[in-house]
C-alpha cells in the first residue's frame, strides 16, 4: 500500500510539472504567434522566393549575381516608388520550347523595361539549367548573345538553384514582387492563379488569349498594375 | 527596444541561475528561502538555478523563433555590419530549420528546454523519489544529445563567417545544464542530496 502510495504521488508531481511546462510552452507559442505573420519559403504564390548566389554573363563577362540585391524589403502594395518587379526564367539552352520562346521573352524584357510600358519596371533574368543533354558557359554565352537578349543569364548548371524553385521542366516562368514574394509561378497545375498582395490571398488572373494558359506577359500586365505606386 | 537590450533579459535569467548554483548562491537566493523553503539547501539551490537556466534558455529559443518569423515577413531584426548578426543565420533558408522536419530551430529549443524544464520540476518537487536517479540521468542524457545540434549550428556560423548571439545565448544555456545536471547526479549520490536523511540514519 506505502509503494502506491509512493508512486500516487510521484505522479501527481510529474503530472504539476507537466502542466506547468505545457502552459508555458503554448504561452510562448502564443506570444510568437500574436506577434509575428510567418511567410513561408517557397515557389507557390504568396510564398518567399529563395534566394541564391550564383554566377551570372551580363553580355561582357561573368559576374557575381546576388539575388537578393534585386529586392525591395520595404515593398508594399501602398508604397510608392520605383520598386523593380522581377521575372525569372528558367531555361535550357538545349530545350526546343525555350529556344522558341527566346524571341518573345527578349521582347517582353525590352518592353516591360522600357519608358513605354505605363507600369512598375521588370527585371528579367534567365537561370540556365542542364536538364537536357550537356551544356556549357559557352553555350550559355551563345544563346543569349544569339537571341540579342539584354538581361543576365545565371549559370546553373549545378541545378542548385533550379532544385530551391522546384522546377521540373523548362521554360517556367516566376514573376517576383519587389519584396521577394512570387506573383504569379507558371509551373502550378492551375497557372492561372496569382498573388493578391493586397488581400494576401490568390486571386485568379484573366487569360487574356483564351488559349488556357496564362503567359508571363499577361501576368506582368495583370499583377504589377495592381497595386499603387508613382510609377504606375 | 535594441535586441542587445532585450538578449540582456533572456541572459540574466540564465546568469541568475548559475549564481544560485555557485557558492554564492546562499546570498543571491535569500529571498527565495521564504517562499521556497528548499532553497535553503545546496540541493535546491542547483535545482531553482537550474529552472532558471533552463527558463532563460527556452525565452531565448522562443525569441529566435519570432525571429525567424519576422525575417520570413522581410524584416530586419538583429542585422549588423560587425560578425554578430542573426539575419544572416536565422534568415538564411539554408540553414534555418532542422534537416528533415523542416521546423525552426527556435521550435526545436522551446521543446527542448522545456522537457528539460518538466524534468527539473519534477526532481525538484520530488526529490526523493524512486525516479529522481532517472530523471536526472534523461536530463544530463538529454543535454549531451544537444551538443550535436550545437556543433551543427556552429558549424554553419563559422561557414557563413557569422555570430547569432540569441543562438548562442541557447547553446550555452543548455551547456550550463548538462554540467548542472552532472553535479545534481553527483549530489544524488552523495550524502549532500538529503542530508536529514543522513542524520536520521545516524
Amino acid at each position: 500500500m506505502m509503494n502506491n502510495l509512493y508512486r500516487s504521488e510521484e505522479a501527481s508531481a510529474r503530472g504539476d510539472a507537466a502542466l506547468i511546462v505545457i502552459s508555458l510552452f503554448f504561452a510562448g507559442l502564443l506570444v510568437v504567434a500574436f506577434t509575428s505573420n510567418p511567410i513561408a519559403s517557397g515557389t507557390q504564390p504568396g510564398e518567399r522566393a529563395p534566394i541564391f548566389t550564383s554566377k551570372a554573363y551580363n553580355g561582357n563577362g561573368w559576374e557575381t549575381f546576388v539575388f537578393d540585391d534585386l529586392l525591395t524589403p520595404e515593398w508594399s502594395p501602398n508604397s510608392t516608388g520605383d520598386a523593380p518587379w522581377i521575372a525569372v526564367e528558367f531555361m535550357d539552352t538545349d530545350c526546343g520550347h525555350c529556344k522558341n520562346a527566346a524571341e518573345k521573352v527578349g521582347n517582353w524584357a525590352e518592353q516591360y523595361s522600357s519608358s513605354v510600358w505605363d507600369g512598375p519596371e521588370v527585371i528579367f533574368i534567365a537561370v540556365s539549367v542542364e536538364f537536357v543533354g550537356d551544356s556549357s558557359r559557352s553555350e550559355i554565352e551563345e544563346f543569349r548573345d544569339s537571341n540579342e537578349h539584354t538581361f543576365v543569364y545565371v549559370d546553373d548548371l549545378g541545378l542548385d538553384v533550379v532544385g530551391k524553385w522546384d522546377v521540373g521542366a523548362t521554360p517556367t516562368y516566376f514573376l517576383v514582387q519587389p519584396d521577394g514574394l512570387v506573383a504569379w509561378n507558371s509551373g502550378q497545375t492551375v497557372n492561372s492563379i496569382g498573388w493578391d498582395a493586397d488581400k494576401e490571398e490568390v486571386f485568379p488572373l484573366i487569360d487574356y488569349t483564351q488559349d488556357n494558359y496564362i503567359e508571363l506577359n499577361e501576368a506582368i500586365e495583370q499583377l504589377t498594375k495592381k497595386y499603387g505606386g508613382d510609377s504606375q | 527596444m535594441n535586441e542587445y537590450t532585450i538578449l540582456s533579459f533572456h541572459a540574466a535569467l540564465i546568469v541568475y541561475g548559475v549564481l544560485l548554483m555557485t557558492p554564492l548562491g546562499e546570498g543571491v537566493g535569500s529571498f527565495l528561502v521564504n517562499k521556497w523553503p528548499s532553497t535553503a539547501t545546496k540541493r535546491g539551490r542547483t535545482l531553482a538555478g537550474l529552472m532558471f537556466v533552463c527558463t532563460g534558455g527556452f525565452t531565448v529559443s522562443a525569441h529566435t523563433l519570432w525571429m525567424h518569423n519576422k525575417l520570413s515577413e522581410g524584416g530586419s531584426v538583429c542585422s549588423g555590419s560587425s560578425v554578430l548578426n542573426c539575419d544572416g543565420l536565422i534568415g538564411n533558408v539554408d540553414y534555418n530549420t532542422v534537416p528533415y522536419i523542416n521546423q525552426p530551430w527556435g521550435l526545436l529549443g522551446m521543446v527542448a528546454f522545456c522537457v528539460l524544464l518538466w524534468i527539473v520540476i519534477t526532481v525538484a518537487k520530488e526529490p526523493l523519489a524512486f525516479a529522481t536517479p532517472t530523471f536526472l540521468k534523461a536530463g544530463l542524457g538529454a543535454t549531451i544529445a544537444g551538443l550535436p545540434v550545437i556543433g551543427l549550428l556552429v558549424s554553419y556560423e563559422i561557414k557563413e563567417g557569422l555570430i547569432c548571439p540569441f543562438c548562442t545565448t541557447a547553446h550555452i544555456a543548455n551547456i550550463i545544464a548538462m554540467v548542472a545536471f552532472f553535479v545534481l547526479l553527483k549530489m544524488y549520490e552523495s550524502d549532500e542530496w538529503a542530508p536529514e536523511l543522513k542524520k536520521t540514519r545516524k
